[in-house]
């Protein structure tokens, strides 16, 4: 039986409302999630469902209303570095190298100056920019950027990697390559996973386990168990399981899309 | 670039050329407006005897000197201000006093505590000077995009690896565009402050050549300014160059 890594128990979180006069917004109430150690979570959803918010709370940027977070037990109060945090515009520090940048983690960590050199280069390696060690972010493509957030955390060794819709800025061909190479990471380093997506197939192609979020407020709706063989290829979207469990999914979600955009309709006639 | 050469070139000319029409033929009297070969016989003169050197770089230290402890007192404290609440609320009332007066109005005091010597002009120019690099600096760090805190602090930074490695660094670019604004403020400190009180100086020639009525020579002070200041300015330049790396492709 797997331990349970990281814990989300009746997490509400209200926001004050653009609107003002002491209204509020509710992005997520009552939620309740189990992360397993070792497994490859995603938090699937329309857009609005308080995906970002809910992982935001499990890197401690922002506190819930009501309810807890826990990494391992312990509540989590304040920003964890434990949970790592793999954002969706990449955040690279813009003066720093790619070797800089993938360094960044372990200096703060006080690594000495010549092993960090050698973990840094191992992981440079290893999202496969060898030879671009020097150059600056703003010198590299979207994806080779993504390449290094991913460097630079897995560098870091948080004992959790959240992933907010990392790849939404890439196109689909260098989104599939980032895909697989991020399952081959995963398997490698066995490290546990909870990945932000509003796209079925990418849920379906790196997860263990799909948690679907109901509409706002957000709540866990369904969790789907995706027992697709591994390891996982662009080929198994053609299979015939594959297509089953999608339409599985797409059943859960279907309503809750049509449920966020009938609010946001209403929201919009004022 | 060659093309703007030509328009930069052309302007000059078009003012020194407007400028010896007028005075050689005379529409312009000489004690109006010195033309200018009379400005040329005098800078001549100071550069044979040595004293043109001499009050170039007596003024430039001072800038330097003033200009560098403004510049090591007032970036720290303005990252500090910038970040950290409490020292900006200590610091506002302050600033907002001290900003209105110009360095002129802090000669009185500097000559009584510093008597004339040079640690009195090093002095106006720090004075003129702090408060705008402190106000540019300030304003640098709020142009930092907090995303970067946050991924910073995510991967386990201290409040002050956060002030070394994400506010400094992306302040730098704002706090130097300052910087380069702030030098020029600082050579108008050391000018007022030479004109009052001091025996060398481009601020003194131009103001013991007033004494005299030599015009020309006032206009040799003048021209020395803004060639000296010009030139610290491709200075500046060069040195952002080497300071900004990550921004070589953006430059030309």
């Amino acid at each position: 039986m797997q331990s349970i890594i990281l814990a989300a128990e009746s997490v509400t979180r209200t926001f004050p409302s653009g609107a003002g006069g002491g209204m509020t917004v509710t992005a997520i109430a009552n939620l309740s999630l189990e992360v397993r150690e070792g497994e490859f979570l995603c938090l699937l959803g329309a857009s609005g469902c308080g995906k970002t918010t809910m992982i935001n709370m499990f890197a401690g940027f922002i506190q819930p209303t009501s309810g807890r977070v826990l990494l391992r037990g312990e509540p989590i109060t304040k920003i964890e570095p434990r949970c790592g945090m793999l954002f969706q515009s990449y955040a690279l520090l813009p003066w720093k190298t790619v070797r800089g940048n993938v360094e960044f983690g372990l200096k703060m960590k006080g690594v000495g100056q010549r092993e960090r050199r050698d973990i840094a280069q191992r992981f440079i390696e290893m999202v496969k920019l060898k030879g671009f060690e020097d150059y600056y972010p703003s010198e590299l493509s979207g994806g080779m950027q993504q390449r290094v957030t991913l460097a630079r955390i897995l560098a870091a060794d948080p004992e959790v990697l959240l992933m907010d819709e990392p790849f939404a800025a890439l196109d689909a061909m260098t989104r599939q390559i980032m895909q697989e190479e991020l399952l081959r990471l995963q398997e490698k380093s066995g490290k546990t996973i909870v990945f932000i997506t509003h796209n079925i197939d990418e849920a379906l192609v790196l997860a263990d386990r799909i948690a679907i979020l109901s509409a706002r407020p957000g709540r866990i709706k369904t969790i789907i168990e995706n027992d697709l063989p591994r390891p996982r290829h662009v080929e198994v979207q053609l299979t015939a399981s594959y297509t089953e469990l999608k339409a599985r999914v797409w059943a859960c979600v279907e309503d809750e899309v049509m449920k966020h955009m009938e609010s946001s309709q209403l929201a919009a006639a004022g | 670039m060659p093309r703007y050469l030509l328009l930069n070139i052309l302007g000059i000319a078009v003012l020194v050329g407007g400028w010896a029409l007028v005075t050689e033929t005379g529409w312009i009297s000489a004690l109006f407006l010195p033309s200018p070969s009379m400005v040329a016989n005098e800078a001549r003169k100071l550069l044979a005897s040595g004293d043109l050197w001499i009050a170039i770089l007596a003024s430039s230290r001072r800038v330097f000197l003033g200009f560098l402890l403004a510049t090591l007192v007032a970036v720290p404290l303005g990252i500090v201000i910038g970040v950290w609440k409490p020292a900006k609320a200590f610091m506002d009332p302050l600033i907002s006093l001290l900003r209105p007066l110009p360095s002129i109005t802090w000669i009185p005091m500097t000559m009584l505590w510093l008597g004339i010597g040079e640690g009195q002009k090093i002095a106006i120019v720090f004075l003129g000077s702090w408060i705008y690099i402190l106000l540019y600096t300030v304003e640098s760090t709020k142009r930092v995009d907090p995303l970067l805190v946050r991924a910073a602090r995510n991967l386990g930074a201290s409040e002050f690896a956060i002030m070394r490695e994400v506010i400094l660094p992306g302040s730098l670019p704002g706090i130097l565009a300052g910087l380069k604004v702030t030098l020029a403020i600082s050579w108008s400190c050391v000018l007022s402050a030479e004109m009052v009180a001091a025996n060398n100086g481009l601020g003194a020639l131009i103001w013991i050549a007033k004494d005299w009525g030599n015009l020309a020579l006032v206009m040799v002070g003048m021209v020395c300014i803004s060639l000296t200041v010009l030139a610290a300015d491709l200075v500046a330049t060069r040195l952002e160059r080497l300071l900004l790396p990550w921004e070589r492709n953006r430059r030309l």
